[in-house]
C-alpha cells in the first residue's frame, strides 16, 4: 500500500464523520423543553412487561389510567370521572371520560381496561408485576393457574362503564389505580406490533399527557413531546422533555454543569460538594434498607439479646451523613417515613410506631447485651457472615457495619458481596447469616412492608416470627380491611412487636439527592408507585 | 492461495466454535436469571419464564439450539430488554461504536508513524526523547483516566467540546481522541523502531551514496518499508481499541457496544453478552486473516504457499 | 553499516618487539554475557533510573505491611480530607480545599484534631489514602509479578516442549496457539472474572495470565527453534544428556534474555489489566485495594477531590513508565543489535 493511498483512506474517514457532524439536530427556540437524566436504559414501554423504575416513570407520563396521583399521594380523576364504591369496598364502579384517544386514533374505552388487565395476568405474558393484582376476584388463581385469565373480576359495561370485583376490601385500591400495570391498553395495537409492541417508540401507542419519540429500543436518548390528543393538553405546558442516559454519575454532573442536562440524580460524593447549592433537590423513596437475621441456620440469632447488641452497635447518623451522604436518612422502622399518614390525626405511620430502642445508638448498652447474650447461648463468640449486593453503595455499607460490630468483643464479622441476583437467590434459600436487604413499596399503604415478615411470608428470610404479628396483619387484611381506623391501629401495633423484638435492625431509608434548574416547576413527587409526574412540569 | 485461504476460514470457523462452546458454558457456571423481580413471583409464574426463555431444557439441548441459532446469527433475546432480539441490540448499537473505534484507530495511527518516523529520523536527539516519553505516556496512562481528565478539561472547563452524548462530530472528538492513545503509542514505538533498523540497512546506503535527497530516501524508501510489517500489530490495535470502548463509551455516554456489554455484565444479560462475545471474536479473527492475506500480498519477501501456515 | 570513522594520525603506532608474545592475550577482563548485559545496562541512564524507581517502589511497597499497618482502617468523620503536611502551607498540601466557591480548612471543619496528618488526604471513609496507595501498590505488583510467573511457567514451558518436539507435535501446538490467540482474550478473561467473581487475588491473576502467555511461548519457540540446531546442544544429545536436563543446562540460560525483556513488558501490562477490571467494577474486591481500585474509587470524586484520582494514577504511571523505560533498555542491553547506538 502506497503512503498515498494511506492518506486517502484517512481523509475519506474524516469527511465521513464530517458528514455525519452536519445530522446533529439543532433545537428551534421558542419552545419549552428540559433535559433530563436516566440512569439507566428503557427496557420496555410494555405496561405487562415493565419492572423497573426507568420504566415506570416514562409509561406514567406516557400512558394514563383511572387516576393520576397528585400531591401527597391525592387520587386526581383522570379516564375515570365518577366512582362509585360498593359491596363493603368489594366493587368498583368506574364512569370513563368520553373522547379520550390512543395515538393511533382508536377511543380509550372500558374495554382496554379489561384487555390490559387481562394480558397482565395472563400467565402465558409472565408479568412479572402481576402479583399485584392479588385481591382482584380471581387473581391469584390465575396466577397459580386454577382459572381462566377471563375469569378475572374486571367487567366492561358498554364503552364507558367499568366494573371491579375484589375478593376482600383493598383500602389502597385507588392508588393502585395511578400505577401504569393497571392502565388500559389498546388492543388494535397490541395485535399489530406483536411481540414488537413496546420494544420502540414507534410500536407502542399513547394515551397520555406526552408521547415517545426516537427511542429505538436500547438507545441512550429519547424525547417525549407534548401530546396534541390527550384530553386536558391545556394543562401541559412542556413542549418536549428530552432523556438522556448517562450512567457514569461523573459524566452527568460535568453535562449539568456545561447545561446539557437540567436535572440529574448525585451520587453521594457528588451531594456532599452540591447540598447548599439553589438546585439542589431531596427526595425520600419508601425503601428501607434493614438487616435480616438468620435464625434457622444460626441458632445464636434466636436470642433477643444479641441481636440487640448488633443494632445497638450501629450509629445510623453517623453512616448517613458521613458514609452514604447521598441524602438518605436513619431509619427508625420498617415502614417509611411519608408513606402513609393517620385518616384521622393525619400524623406519619413511621412516627406513631415509634419504638426508639430499634434504632438507637448505645455502644455500652450493645456490650452488655452482647456478653449477656453470648453467656445464654453458652457461646465465647460468634463470628458470621454479613451478605449485601455488590454496588458501591453496598460495600459502603457493609464496611461500615463490620467496622462497627467489631466493636463489641468476641463479635467477628466477615463480607460477602455479591450480584443483587446472587443475593436474592442466597436469601431465599437461606444461605445466608445476615443480610442487608431493601424493600420499595409499589403503592403507599404501610401492609406493602408489613405483609413481608409474616410468618408464611416468602420474603421472611430470617424467619423471625410471632403469632400476635401474624395475626394482627391478617385481621388487617381481612376482618378489619374495611375499618379504617381498626386496620391502622392493628398495623402500628405489628410493626411495634417487630421492632421491640428486633425481628429485624432497620438500617436507613432510601434518599434521592439531584439538581434541577431551580426554574423548573410543577413536578410532582410521591415516595411510591410513580416516582415523578412531569405532567404539569413547566419552566418559568 | 485459495487452499491457503480454505484453510485459513476452517481455523476461523474452528475458532468461532470453540469460543462459542466457551461461552455459553461459562455462561451456564454463572449465577442469575432473566429475573428482575424474583422476590415477587410465584413458583408457577418462574417456571412460565423459564420456558419462555427456553431455560427449563437440559444443558445439552440448551447447547444444541444455541449453537444452532448463534450460526444463524441469532443469539435470543435479552434479559435485560424485554423482547428485544440480542442480534437487534447489538446491531442498533454497531454505528457509533465503530465511528469512534475507526476515527480512534486513523488518529493513533496516523500520529503514530509521523511521531514514530520523526523519532527514528532525529534519533537520539531531544525530538526523538519527547516523542519517546510521549508514546510511553501513552502506554502508562489507563483510558479511563484520560477520558476523565480530557472530559473535565476540555469539555466542561475550557468548553471546548461537547462534555459527553452522541450526537454530531463534535461530539466524537473527545472519545476518538481517547481511545487513540493506546494505538498511538504502540504505532508510534513500532514504527521508529522499524524505521531505525530499515535506515540503518545497505539499500538506504546505497540511496544515499546515489545522492538522492533526505526527504526522498524517508518517503520513498524508509517510510514504506517500515510500514509494511505494521499490519502484523492491526489485530493487537483492534483489540486495545475494543477494550478501550468499553471504557470510553461508558464515561462518554455513547450508545455503542462496548457500554452495552458492560451494562449487560453488571445487570448479567447473558443472551447479550454472549452475542457481543462472539461479534467480538468475529471481528478480530477476521481482522487477523485480513492482515495475514494483506501481508503476503504487500510484502514480496513473503509468498503464501499452500505448505505450511 | 559502519559510520566513517575519522582516524587521527597517531592512531597508528609501530609494534615493539617486546610486545609480540602477549598476541593472543585478551586484554579486556573476560565477560558472561550476562555481565555484558549489565553493563550495557548501566551505560543506559533512563533504563537505570528506571530500574532503581522500580527497586525503590518495591521496597515502598512491600513493607507497607510495617509501614501502613491499616489501610483499611475507616473512620467516616474524617472521611475525604485532603493532603495536609506539617509545615508546608502550599495550598493542595495544607488541609484545606475550595468548597462552594470558598477555600475552607478541611480538617477544622471535621474537628480533626490539631496534631493528625494525612500526607495524601484520606478516602470517602476516611482512611488513609497514603496508607491505601503504599498498600495497593504492593498489591498490583502482587498482581503483575504472579501473573507473570504463572505466563512464564506455561508459556516457557509450552513454547520449549513444542520447538524441541518438532514435528506433528509442533504443529498442533502451532495451532492451538493461534486460535488462542485470535479469541479477544479481554471478553473471555470478564467471562471468568464473572465466574469466579469472588476469589479474591487468584482469579485476576490466572485471568491475566491466560491472556497473556501465547506471547511468551511464542517467543520461546521461536528462540528454542534456532538454539536447538546449535552444535553444544548436538554435542549435549550426543553425549547422552536426557532432553529435560539439555533444556535445564543449555536452553534456560539462553533464553534467559527473551524471557527477562518479555517478563518486563507482562508485568505492567497485568498491572494496567488489573486497573482496567477495576474500572469495570470486576476487580478487587473491597475493602482491598489495588491501584486500579483507587483510581476508580477517586475518578467519582475527581470534580471536587482530584487529588484521589491523581495520586493513585501517578504512583500507576511512574511504575508503568519505569517497567517500560527499563524493557526497552533491557532489550538493547541483551540484543545490541537494536540498540540505539
Amino acid at each position: 500500500m502506497k503512503l498515498k493511498t494511506v492518506i486517502k483512506l484517512g481523509s475519506v474517514a474524516l469527511a465521513s464523520t464530517f458528514i455525519l457532524a452536519a445530522c446533529g439536530s439543532s433545537n428551534s427556540s421558542g419552545k419549552k423543553t428540559a433535559n433530563i437524566r436516566e440512569s439507566a436504559e428503557l427496557a420496555t414501554m410494555d405496561q405487562s412487561k415493565v419492572t423497573d423504575v426507568v420504566g415506570f416513570t416514562q409509561l406514567g407520563n406516557t400512558e394514563e389510567g383511572l387516576y393520576r396521583i397528585g400531591k401527597n399521594n391525592k387520587i386526581e380523576n383522570a379516564i375515570a370521572t365518577n366512582t362509585k364504591v360498593s359491596d363493603g369496598g368489594k366493587t368498583y364502579t368506574f364512569t370513563l371520560r368520553k373522547g379520550v384517544k390512543w395515538s393511533n386514533g382508536d377511543e380509550v374505552t372500558a374495554k382496554d381496561f379489561v384487555y390490559g388487565w387481562q394480558r397482565t395476568v395472563n400467565p402465558k405474558t409472565a408479568s412479572q408485576y402481576a402479583y399485584i393484582y392479588s385481591g382482584i376476584k380471581n387473581a391469584d388463581k390465575i396466577a397459580s393457574g386454577k382459572a381462566d385469565y377471563k375469569t378475572l373480576g374486571i367487567k366492561a359495561d358498554g364503552k364507558y362503564k367499568l366494573t371491579v370485583n375484589l375478593e376482600r376490601p383493598i383500602s389502597y385500591f385507588k392508588l393502585l389505580m395511578g400505577f401504569p400495570v393497571f392502565f388500559p391498553q389498546n388492543e388494535n395495537a397490541v395485535n399489530k406490533y406483536g411481540s414488537k409492541y413496546g420494544t420502540s417508540a414507534s410500536t407502542t401507542v399513547y394515551n397520555g399527557p406526552y408521547r415517545m419519540k426516537g427511542w429505538t429500543g436500547s438507545n441512550l436518548s429519547w424525547e417525549l413531546v407534548k401530546n396534541n390528543t390527550y384530553w386536558d393538553k391545556k394543562n401541559v405546558k412542556m413542549d418536549s422533555l428530552n432523556w438522556k442516559v448517562v450512567k457514569d454519575a461523573g459524566t452527568a454532573l460535568n453535562m449539568y454543569n456545561s447545561k446539557k442536562l437540567d436535572q440529574t440524580v448525585l451520587s453521594s460524593e457528588q451531594v456532599k460538594q452540591y447540598k447548599s447549592n439553589k438546585d439542589y433537590k431531596k427526595f425520600l423513596n419508601a425503601s428501607t434498607f434493614y438487616i435480616e437475621f438468620n435464625q434457622k441456620k444460626d441458632k445464636y440469632f434466636k436470642n433477643a439479646k444479641i441481636r440487640e447488641a448488633l443494632s445497638l452497635a450501629i450509629n445510623r447518623d453517623q453512616f448517613v451523613n458521613k458514609v452514604l451522604g447521598d441524602g438518605s436518612v436513619a431509619a427508625t422502622g420498617l415502614t417509611s417515613a411519608g408513606l402513609a399518614k393517620d385518616a384521622k390525626t393525619g400524623k406519619d405511620f413511621a412516627k406513631q410506631v415509634d419504638v426508639k430502642s430499634a434504632s438507637e445508638y448505645n455502644l455500652k448498652k450493645a456490650k452488655t447485651l452482647m456478653a449477656e447474650g453470648l453467656k445464654e447461648e453458652g457461646l465465647k463468640s460468634i463470628d458470621f457472615q454479613l451478605m449485601s449486593d455488590d454496588t458501591t453503595g453496598a460495600k459502603q455499607t457493609t464496611e461500615f457495619l463490620q467496622s462497627a460490630w467489631e466493636k463489641i468483643p468476641n463479635v467477628k464479622v466477615s463480607l460477602s458481596n455479591i450480584p443483587f441476583k446472587n443475593r436474592l437467590a442466597n436469601s431465599t434459600a437461606g444461605k445466608f447469616d445476615t443480610v442487608v436487604t431493601a424493600w420499595g413499596a409499589d403503592f403507599s399503604d404501610p401492609i406493602s412492608f408489613l405483609q413481608l415478615f409474616t410468618s408464611d411470608n416468602s420474603q421472611n428470610n430470617g424467619k423471625w416470627s410471632s403469632k400476635e404479628y401474624d395475626n394482627l396483619i391478617n385481621a388487617a387484611n381481612t376482618t378489619d380491611a374495611s375499618n379504617t381506623e381498626k386496620r391502622w391501629d392493628d398495623m402500628v401495633k405489628a410493626e411495634q412487636i417487630l421492632l421491640k423484638d428486633q425481628g429485624i435492625a432497620p438500617l436507613y431509608q432510601q434518599g434521592q439527592s439531584m439538581l434541577r434548574r431551580s426554574n423548573i416547576k410543577g413536578i410532582v413527587y410521591n415516595s411510591a408507585g410513580l416516582n415523578f409526574d412531569y405532567k404539569q412540569m413547566d419552566v418559568k | 492461495m485459495a487452499r491457503y485461504l480454505a484453510k485459513r476460514v476452517f481455523y476461523l470457523l474452528l475458532t468461532l466454535f470453540l469460543i462459542a462452546s466457551i461461552t455459553f458454558f461459562l455462561m451456564k457456571l454463572m449465577p442469575g436469571t432473566p429475573l428482575n423481580n424474583q422476590a415477587k413471583l410465584t413458583k408457577s409464574q418462574i417456571q412460565i419464564i423459564y420456558e419462555q426463555y427456553g431455560l427449563n431444557k437440559p444443558v445439552w439441548q440448551q447447547y444444541i439450539d444455541y449453537m444452532i441459532n448463534a450460526a444463524h446469527g441469532n443469539f435470543g433475546t435479552s434479559f435485560q430488554f424485554s423482547n428485544q432480539e440480542v442480534s437487534y441490540l447489538i446491531g442498533s448499537r454497531i454505528g457509533p461504536s465503530a465511528t469512534i473505534g475507526i476515527q480512534g484507530m486513523v488518529l493513533g495511527v496516523v500520529l503514530g508513524i509521523v511521531t514514530g518516523s520523526i523519532s527514528a529520523i532525529r534519533k537520539n536527539t531531544w525530538v526523538d526523547g519527547t516523542a519517546n516519553i510521549i508514546s510511553i505516556l501513552g502506554l502508562s496512562v489507563p483510558s479511563f483516566v484520560l477520558a476523565i481528565v480530557l472530559q473535565y478539561y476540555i469539555g466542561l472547563k475550557l468548553q471546548w467540546l461537547p462534555v459527553a452524548g452522541w450526537g454530531g462530530f463534535a461530539s466524537t472528538v473527545l472519545p476518538s481522541i481517547a481511545l487513540a492513545a493506546s494505538p498511538f503509542a504502540t504505532t508510534s514505538r513500532f514504527v521508529r523502531t522499524e524505521m531505525v533498523d530499515v535506515l540503518g540497512s545497505d539499500y538506504i546506503e546505497l540511496a544515499k551514496a546515489k545522492g538522492m535527497s533526505r526527504m526522498g530516501i524517508v518517503y520513498h524508501h524508509a517510510l514504506r518499508n517500515s510500514l509494511i510489517p505494521l499490519v502484523t500489530v492491526v489485530g493487537p490495535l483492534a483489540v486495545a481499541i475494543m477494550t478501550g470502548s468499553m471504557v470510553v463509551e461508558n464515561i462518554f455516554s455513547i450508545p455503542g457496544i462496548g457500554e452495552q456489554f458492560v451494562k449487560s455484565i453488571l445487570t448479567n444479560d447473558y443472551p447479550t453478552i454472549m452475542g457481543v462475545t462472539m461479534l467480538y471474536s468475529g471481528l478480530l479473527v477476521l481482522v487477523l486473516l485480513l492482515t495475514d492475506i494483506i501481508y503476503g500480498i504487500i510484502d514480496p519477501r513473503i509468498r503464501i504457499t499452500g505448505k505450511g501456515a | 553499516m559502519e559510520e566513517k570513522v575519522k582516524i587521527p594520525k597517531d592512531a597508528f603506532q609501530p609494534v615493539s618487539k617486546e610486545d609480540r608474545l602477549d598476541d593472543e592475550k585478551i586484554t579486556a577482563p573476560s565477560r558472561t554475557f550476562l555481565q555484558d548485559a549489565w553493563r550495557r545496562l548501566k551505560e543506559n541512564k533512563a533504563a537505570f533510573i528506571s530500574m532503581w524507581i522500580l527497586i525503590i517502589v518495591a521496597i515502598f511497597a512491600f513493607t507497607s505491611p510495617i509501614t501502613a499497618p491499616n489501610p483499611n482502617n475507616s473512620n467516616p468523620d474524617y472521611a475525604n480530607l485532603p493532603a495536609k503536611i506539617p509545615g508546608v502551607s502550599i495550598n493542595g498540601f495544607n488541609g484545606t480545599i475550595v468548597q462552594g466557591g470558598e477555600r475552607v480548612d478541611a480538617y477544622k471543619a471535621n474537628n480533626v484534631p490539631a496534631g493528625k496528618y494525612f500526607y495524601f488526604g484520606t478516602d470517602y471513609l476516611g482512611r488513609s489514602l497514603g496508607q491505601r496507595i503504599l498498600h495497593g501498590t504492593m498489591i498490583s505488583l502482587l498482581i503483575g509479578v504472579f501473573a507473570t510467573l504463572i505466563d512464564l511457567l506455561i508459556g516457557v514451558g509450552y513454547g520449549i516442549f513444542s520447538a524441541w518436539k518438532g514435528g506433528k507435535v509442533d504443529i498442533f501446538m502451532q495451532r492451538i496457539i493461534e486460535i488462542m490467540s485470535s479469541v479477544p482474550n479481554i471478553v473471555i478473561m470478564v467471562l471468568l472474572l464473572l465466574v469466579f467473581k469472588n476469589g479474591g487475588i487468584l482469579p485476576i491473576v490466572l485471568a491475566i495470565a491466560i491472556n497473556e502467555w501465547t506471547t511468551m511461548a511464542r517467543l520461546t519457540r521461536a528462540q528454542t527453534l534456532q538454539l536447538k540446531n546449535q552444535e553444544y546442544i548436538l554435542a549435549a544429545q550426543s553425549l547422552g544428556e536426557s532432553p529435560w536436563k539439555i533444556s535445564i543446562k543449555h536452553l534456560l540460560p539462553n533464553l534467559s534474555s527473551v524471557i527477562i525483556i518479555q517478563t518486563m513488558f507482562t508485568i505492567p501490562t497485568a498491572i494496567f489489566f488489573e486497573a482496567f477490571l477495576s474500572y469495570i467494577g470486576i476487580g478487587i474486591q473491597a475493602p482491598t485495594a489495588s491501584l486500579g481500585t483507587l483510581i476508580n474509587d477517586g475518578q467519582r470524586n475527581f470534580q471536587f477531590l482530584p487529588f484521589q484520582m491523581w495520586y493513585p494514577a501517578i504512583v500507576l504511571a511512574i511504575i508503568m513508565i519505569a517497567f517500560n523505560v527499563l524493557a526497552d533498555g533491557l532489550r538493547d542491553a541483551f540484543d545490541p543489535r537494536t540498540a540505539r547506538r
